[in-house]
Parts: C-alpha cells; sequence; structure tokens
C-alpha cells in the first residue's frame, strides 16, 4: 500500500515496576483496512488499545496517530480516534441521545443533525431518549458505536467488540464496520480472541502472544481467491490409492488420513475431477481444505490456549 | 474558552440529572420548612425573630451541605472511575488538566447553589413564619443585633470558604483513591478525626494546633471581634485564610498530579 498509515506503532513498550506487558509492538494501519489484533485473553490486548488512546503512558517507543504523537500531541493525535475500551461504559442515569450529546460538546463542530444521523445508523431512533440503565448489552454496545463516530474518526479503535452481542448482532456490527472502512476510508482496528471473528471481519491480523506480536498476515476472503490460488483439495473417491495413481501428473496428489488430496488451482481441481469420473471412480464430494486462521494461530502459538 | 464551557456544561448535567441531587435539594428545602413548624407548635408564645431561626437553621444546613459536597466529590472523579466512563472520557481532544479543572469547578459551582438555596431558603421561611425584624433583640452577637444582614452575609461567607476547602479535600481523595465509598468514608472520617486532633493538641498546649486544617474550617469564630477558633491562641482572619490556602492548594496539586499522571486502567 502506498497511503500512509492512519495508525504507526513504533517498538511500543509497557513496563510495570520490572514486568514487560507489551515488548517492542511495531504495526501500522491503513485507511480503509480492518485490522484485527488477536491474541489470548492477557496477551496484552487491551494494554495495547489504552496506550494507543492515551489512556495508559507508553514506556518507550511511540505511537503516531495520523502523524500525531499520542504522548506529545495528545489532543491532535486523539481527534482522530473513535474507540470502545473495553465494555461500553455510558452513563447510566442519562439517556442514550444525553450521552451523545455529551460527547458530542468534547468536539468542536458536531451538530445536532450528526447526532441524529449517527442514531439512525445505529439503528437506535426508538430507543434513544431511554435511559442507558434500561439497555440490554446490545443497545450498549450499539451506543458505544455511535458515540464512537460521532466524530468521524479516522481510526476506529473496538475492544472485543462482539462481546455480548448475539449472532444477527454480530453479523451486523460485521458489515458496518467494512462499510465504514470501505465507504469512508476509515481504518479500523479491531481485538478480538475469537479467531472465527478476525477471519470474516479483518483484512489483516497481527497475532500478539505474552506481550510480542508473533505474527501479521492478510486474512484471505473467498471473493479474492483467483485462479492462480492453489489449494489443498480433499477429493472423495471409492478407491483413494488407484484415483492417485489415475492422476497422472494432474496437480500434487498424496493420501492423507486415508484420503485423496490435492494441491491445485481451481482449473486442475476440475480436470482432475473429470478424469477420475471419466476413469470409473465414484466421486462423493470436493472440499477445498482452507487453511483457517484457527490453523495458522495454533501454529503460529504452537497451541498455547486461546483463552 | 467557549468550548470550555461545554465541558462545564457536561459536569452540570451530570450532577443535576441524578435524583440523587435533587433529594440534597430537597433537604435544604425542607429541613428549614419542618424547624419552623415544630418552633411555632411548641413554642406559640414565644417569640423567635427571623434571624435567630435562620441563624441556628443555617447551622445545620451547612454541615449538612459540607456532606453533601463530598458526596458529590466522590461523584464527580471516583464515579466516573467506577462506572468505567472515565474511558470515554479521556478519549477526547482535552488535556486531563482541562477535564479535571471542569470537574473541580462543577463541584464548587454545586456547593456554592446548596449555599445560595440554604441562604434564600431560611431567610424565605424565616421571614414568612416568624415575620421580619430589623434589629433582632434575640441575637447573642452585638453585630447581628445592629446589622442582621452584614452579620448574615459575611457567615454564609466564611462557611461558603470552609466548604470549598472540604470540597477540595474531598475531591483530592477522589482523584487519588478512584473510588466513591472510600472517598466519601475517609473524607467524613477526616473532618470528624480532625477536630479530636484539634483538641487533643490543643489540650497538649502544641502551638503546631495553629497550622492544621480542622480549627480553620471555624472561621465563623472571627464575628463580631472574636479571636478565632482557638481561644488559647489568638488569631486573625488573614491568618486562617492564608492556613485555609495552604491546605487548598496542597490539595488540588495533589489531585492534579495524580489525575494527569495515573494510567486508567
Amino acid at each position: 500500500m502506498t497511503q500512509s498509515p492512519v495508525v504507526r506503532l513504533q517498538d511500543v513498550t509497557k513496563k510495570i515496576g520490572s514486568r514487560t506487558i507489551i515488548d517492542r509492538i511495531s504495526l501500522e494501519v491503513y485507511p480503509g483496512e480492518v485490522f484485527g489484533f488477536l491474541g489470548p485473553n492477557g496477551s496484552g490486548k487491551t494494554t495495547t488499545i489504552r496506550m494507543m488512546v492515551g489512556l495508559m503512558s507508553i514506556t518507550s517507543g511511540d505511537i503516531l496517530i495520523g502523524g500525531h504523537s499520542i504522548r506529545k500531541e495528545f489532543p491532535q493525535a486523539i481527534r482522530q480516534v473513535g474507540a470502545i475500551v473495553e465494555n461500553p461504559e455510558l452513563y447510566r442515569y442519562l439517556t442514550g441521545y444525553q450521552n451523545l450529546v455529551h460527547f458530542a460538546r468534547m468536539v468542536p463542530g458536531i451538530s445536532r443533525s450528526r447526532i441524529d444521523e449517527v442514531v439512525r445508523l445505529v439503528g437506535m431512533e426508538s430507543r434513544i431518549h431511554d435511559k442507558v440503565k434500561r439497555y440490554s448489552l446490545g443497545m450498549r454496545q450499539r451506543l458505544g458505536v455511535a458515540q464512537a463516530v460521532l466524530h468521524r474518526p479516522r481510526l476506529l479503535v473496538l475492544d472485543e467488540p462482539t462481546n455480548g452481542l448475539d449472532p444477527a448482532g454480530i453479523r451486523e456490527l460485521r458489515d458496518y464496520l467494512r462499510k465504514l472502512a470501505r465507504e469512508e476510508g476509515t481504518a479500523v482496528f479491531v481485538s478480538s480472541h475469537l479467531l472465527s471473528e478476525m477471519e470474516l471481519m479483518c483484512d489483516r491480523v497481527a497475532i500478539l502472544q505474552k506481550g510480542r506480536v508473533v505474527d501479521i498476515r492478510a486474512v484471505r476472503r473467498d471473493s479474492e481467491s483467483s485462479e492462480a490460488v492453489r489449494d489443498d483439495v480433499w477429493f472423495d473417491v471409492d478407491r483413494p490409492e488407484e484415483a492417485l495413481r489415475a492422476l497422472g501428473g494432474l496437480g500434487e496428489g498424496r493420501i492423507e488420513d486415508g484420503r485423496l488430496t490435492v494441491t491445485a488451482d481451481r482449473g486442475t481441481v476440475a480436470d482432475i475431477n473429470r478424469r477420475l469420473v471419466e476413469a470409473g471412480f465414484s466421486v462423493y464430494g470436493i472440499r477445498v481444505k482452507t487453511k483457517t486462521l484457527e490453523d495458522q494461530f495454533l501454529e503460529v502459538t504452537r497451541g498455547e490456549s486461546v483463552g | 474558552m467557549a468550548d470550555f464551557l461545554r465541558l462545564l456544561q457536561n459536569e452540570n448535567m451530570k450532577i443535576y440529572r441524578r435524583v440523587g441531587t435533587w433529594v440534597m435539594y430537597a433537604f435544604v428545602v425542607g429541613i428549614p420548612l419542618l424547624m419552623s413548624l415544630a418552633i411555632v407548635s411548641v413554642t406559640p408564645e414565644e417569640p423567635t425573630s427571623n434571624w435567630l431561626f435562620m441563624y441556628i437553621a443555617s447551622n445545620i444546613l451547612v454541615n449538612l451541605i459540607a456532606i453533601f459536597t463530598v458526596v458529590k466529590a466522590a461523584d464527580v472523579v471516583a464515579g466516573e472511575f467506577s462506572q468505567g466512563t472515565i474511558k470515554l472520557l479521556l478519549i477526547r481532544p482535552w488535556r486531563r488538566s482541562a477535564i479535571l479543572l471542569s470537574k473541580f469547578l462543577a463541584l464548587l459551582l454545586f456547593g456554592l447553589a446548596l449555599t445560595a438555596a440554604a441562604f434564600a431558603v431560611t431567610l424565605a421561611v424565616g421571614t414568612a413564619f416568624f415575620g421580619y425584624t430589623a434589629s433582632p433583640q434575640d441575637m447573642f452577637s452585638e453585630m447581628a443585633r445592629e446589622n442582621p444582614w452584614a452579620y448574615t452575609l459575611l457567615w454564609y461567607l466564611y462557611q461558603f470558604v470552609s466548604t470549598v476547602v472540604i470540597a477540595s479535600l474531598a475531591f483530592m481523595i477522589s482523584a487519588v483513591f478512584r473510588s466513591g465509598g472510600l472517598t466519601i468514608g475517609f473524607s467524613i472520617f477526616i473532618l470528624l478525626a480532625g477536630g479530636l486532633i484539634t483538641n487533643l493538641l490543643s489540650l497538649l498546649d502544641k502551638p503546631i494546633v495553629k497550622y492544621t486544617l480542622f480549627p480553620h474550617l471555624e472561621l465563623t469564630s472571627y464575628l463580631d471581634g472574636g479571636t478565632g477558633p482557638l481561644p488559647r491562641y489568638p488569631m486573625t482572619v488573614g491568618f486562617s485564610l492564608a492556613v485555609l490556602g495552604v491546605h487548598f492548594l496542597v490539595f488540588v496539586a495533589v489531585a492534579w498530579l495524580v489525575f494527569n499522571r495515573r494510567d486508567v486502567a
């Protein structure tokens, strides 16, 4: 990517006493990107997020948001950030609307019509004048998103945003975040310990373990898979050993766990299928053995527990 | 500047949208009413001047206002921590100092508003029940008999100065401990224990008592030519104000340092 990053972490380190909580984390998030921050509980996700939004001091290193240092130019840096840190804890004795007015007053130039727009955006029109203490966790989460996007931030930071949401709510949030990234070019930084979640939501993920980033990788989307990509494909056939011999050089075949497994691109998969059928084999199923993020995660963290 | 006023507006909204605040106002209005009803029904023939009534009722109310201010101090800082809302409050384009200042000013305004309400209610209720007297002969102070307005206003001013210092003490505890319960408990404990410590030091004849906070909260002892709260150590209002001022500055400085420096977990 040639664009300049919205947020840049440079060797960010956090020590509490002699303990190093966060160890030289460096990463960049670009406009329009949904970036996942994945790690077991206690690996330092929330600590990193707290440093990103200036709630915690940084022992060494720096975090730049839109080029402004969060330590030295806090107001300029934080102006570009919207965030929910941990749970969306809002003023329970105020209504949802009063909460939004409260936060809108803290940033110049947010009009009443912008508040109304955001209320519509998160689908809270019917309940916005109720007190927050009457809200379900899902509604508080929506209000949390509303206060975070009120001032049109360039960087949206969400800590475990799907906590407490039902499957429909999770899907809605996912679609909304992707839309925000795509249409407004917002950089979205999401932490989670749920791999499946991240896989569906993110463009790239950093894997965090014991305060270190052990890997940063792109998440492949189905829609982006091209002809050139080679996958491991399982062929469910009646005589795997014979079928392997019948391939005759199409793809890279082998027997794995008694099943015929071939590494091949899409076109070759179709060719293999045709050949097997013509040779009289019964093909019961063809399945792409996608490496899930979970597999990748377990590879990287060598199977340590994932919270 | 206009933007800072919006922070103050937010803090006021958070104070006045709470039921507890209005319960406090109900006390300030209700207590003088109940007291005058009691006085009228018990001693109907003995005349009480409106000023004497105002003095007695106000004495009760200012102590109550000190407690209410401590409770609010616990709310405005520690309350944000215990509710977790501090995390959303501090990630706005404002320095922590500005946020803290808006909270402190809102707290002082709350104390001022309650004090003004106490003044207005005790004056109005007293006049309504006991009639208005220009020179109340049942007041024990010469100044109060001659010029009850000046006496009462000065009395309220002194009490408000004490309220400000108590507010700054509670505010500091609130910012340091970040726990509402602890703030209320600790502040009230200090205020009560303070009186005991003062008594003890005076009994032991230690002049250092002159520099402790607690006796100086009784500024009204200078009214009518008094020599201050410690009969053994005659002092002046200026001296008392200086001692209070130093304490005030220390409390505010500690609150500011801690609030600015500490991580929000």
